[in-house]
């Protein structure tokens, strides 16, 4: 196991990131930077990995349904040793094998997304496997608040919470923007937590870039005694830890120079945690 | 045929805890025996069918076998992307079961009719697609989806139209199954689902001397036995209730085009959706599927070539 505390530091995860970002001049920067802390505290705190085996059949399940964050997923799986430094180095090059959206094919990436509202219901299946197995093993999937806008969250919602799959949690990175702009103006989504407690979810809002809380609303949901599906809703902020990123949604899209990737360097290098 | 496929079911069930029925709300008298002797296996899971097929890749992924049953205009038709990414692209072992193909629903009009199916899921990787004919090929079907280990759709059409074998035929995956005997050098029917019942009633009242074969399996098809059948026709007529872009005919069409070029008449439907409603018959008619049409069109066919 990973010991506590010390791995996953945000600002290894951070620079890991920008490193992948600028070796294959990828998209996708703010969508990984929002949700750094939740994958640290998870892949630190939570996820259980029996053997440190990603295919070890008593795992949890971590499922990246936003596909889009996966260089903050990469970052993490080097960590743990199933990814070799290579393969970050070598992201994006001819013939590699980490692609900009996940695929179920890398160590630690259990299905593979990118088309938005895949894997919730992939997860849900999961988790109901679990529970008709009887087993204690946990489901996480984490979709971005964009994401939300596919039917298929809702009618996996529905079925969570009708199967009582207490074993199953989403967290919903609720970073504020998606593609063209910002939700509030693409699609109103109201308040998350409201809507996945209507749906019958056990729900917490947090702090999505503090690891102390961020950790205790994931213990204090598994602890619930309640039959209900957990659902986390992680305030975050877009492009995080990156001043000129900070819920710019440009970053989305625009590709690292040597200037900004310097600048992004040495602000995450300095940045408070 | 219906009968045939949850008697398959059932006992494919019974043997194997790990094999799930997930339905999106339909069946509902269909699979009353496999909720008496399988309740723990029976999952409905609500008109929600692009849950349920991620779902059921889900379930594949943590080695539960399930088998997920709605009308084929729903399953595969609606949920073609979440077959592709979610089961395809990883080769899971989840069987799709789409019933009512072709114009089974013939009162309800274009949302419940299926005709775009094997096209639409003809070019995902990984898909094997079988097309049973009759209740006997069913049984084959369901037996050699579940030993398949791999990811199926299984289209069920019209189920009533009677047998065109008399025991279960033995089926490598992939094969053709001859329905008819006939002699080489004339016409020859390649037919699936449905219409291989009328092409033998055809072969047999006008062209006594073709063979007639049926295609349980549109995806993987067996090309050598393709060409060989086509090396030994003047002229092949190949039939379905289905598009006659990318199902069946185009299948054969494109194996003949590059290893045994042979003048092919592809009878299906025309590239149009219903116009009206009626009864089954009425709509094969409207389709020009009808046995009469069907004989006009191999006769015009064969004058001209």
């Amino acid at each position: 196991m990973i010991p506590k505390n010390k791995a996953f530091d945000t600002k290894v995860l951070r620079k890991a990131v920008l490193d992948m970002a600028f070796v294959g001049s990828t998209v996708h920067i703010g969508c990984a930077f929002s949700i750094i802390e939740l994958l640290a505290v998870l892949y630190r705190n939570h996820l259980r990995y029996p053997n440190n085996n990603p295919l070890d059949e008593g795992r949890d399940y971590f499922i990246l349904s936003k596909g889009h964050g996966v260089m903050a997923q990469y970052a993490c799986i080097r960590e743990l040793g199933w990814l070799k430094d290579e393969a970050l180095t070598g992201y994006f090059a001819d013939g590699s094998d980490l692609k900009g959206l996940s695929d179920s094919r890398v160590p630690g990436l259990e299905v593979t997304s990118g088309s938005l509202g895949h894997g919730f219901s992939v997860g849900v299946g999961m988790a109901m496997g679990s529970k008709l197995r009887g087993t204690n093993q946990k489901t996480y999937a984490l979709v971005g608040d964009g994401e939300i806008n596919e039917g298929p969250i809702w009618e996996g919602a529905l079925f969570a919470a009708h199967h009582e799959l207490k074993n199953f949690m989403v967290i919903v990175d609720e970073n504020g923007f998606q593609a063209m702009g910002s939700t509030q103006d693409v699609l109103e989504l109201g308040s998350i937590q409201a809507k996945f407690e209507s749906f019958g979810f056990e729900s917490m809002t947090v702090d999505g870039h503090n690891e102390t809380a961020i950790d205790a609303a994931i213990t204090r949901l598994w602890s619930s005694a309640s039959t209900s599906p957990k659902a986390l809703i992680a305030k975050t902020i877009k492009g995080k830890g990156v001043p000129f990123m900070e819920s710019n949604n440009i970053w989305h899209y625009t590709r690292l120079d040597s200037e900004t990737y310097e600048q992004a360097l040495s602000a995450v290098a300095g940045g408070e945690q | 045929m219906r009968a045939a496929f949850s008697d398959a079911l059932v006992r494919i069930a019974k043997a194997d805890p790990n094999v799930l029925l997930l339905t999106g709300d339909h069946g509902y008298a269909l699979f009353d025996d496999f909720r008496k002797e399988c309740p723990a296996q029976y999952i409905n899971a609500g008109i929600a069918e692009q849950n349920m097929v991620g779902m059921a890749a889900g379930l594949a992924r943590v080695g539960f076998r399930p088998f997920v049953y709605g009308l084929a205009a729903f399953i595969p038709v609606r949920v073609v992307e979440q077959i592709k990414l979610d089961v395809a692209h990883d080769q899971l072992p989840v069987i799709f079961i789409g019933d009512g193909a072709g114009f089974v629903y013939s009162h309800l009009g274009t949302s419940h009719q299926s005709t775009e199916d094997i096209a639409c899921t003809r070019a995902i990787p990984n898909l094997a697609i079988y097309s049973p004919a009759d209740r006997f090929e069913v049984t084959t079907c369901m037996e050699l989806a579940y030993h398949s280990k791999a990811a199926v759709y299984l289209r069920m059409g019209k189920s009533d139209r009677g047998d065109v074998h008399s025991v279960v035929p033995q089926a490598r995956l992939g094969s053709l199954l001859e329905a008819k005997s006939g002699t080489s050098g004339g016409i020859t029917f390649i037919a699936t689902g449905s219409l291989v019942r009328t092409a033998i009633d055809m072969a047999v009242a006008n062209y006594p001397d073709a063979a007639v074969w049926s295609a349980p399996f549109i995806k993987p098809i067996d090309s050598q036995q393709v060409i060989s059948i086509c090396k030994q026709s003047r002229v092949v007529v190949v039939l379905e209730e289905h598009s006659v872009l990318g199902g069946l005919g185009s299948a054969i069409s494109e194996v003949a085009s590059e290893f045994a070029p042979v003048r092919i008449l592809r009878v299906g439907v025309n590239d149009r959706f219903s116009h009206c409603c009626g009864t089954y018959e009425y709509l094969l008619k409207e389709h020009g599927l009808d046995r009469s049409a069907i004989e006009l069109k191999i006769h015009d066919f064969l004058a001209a070539n």
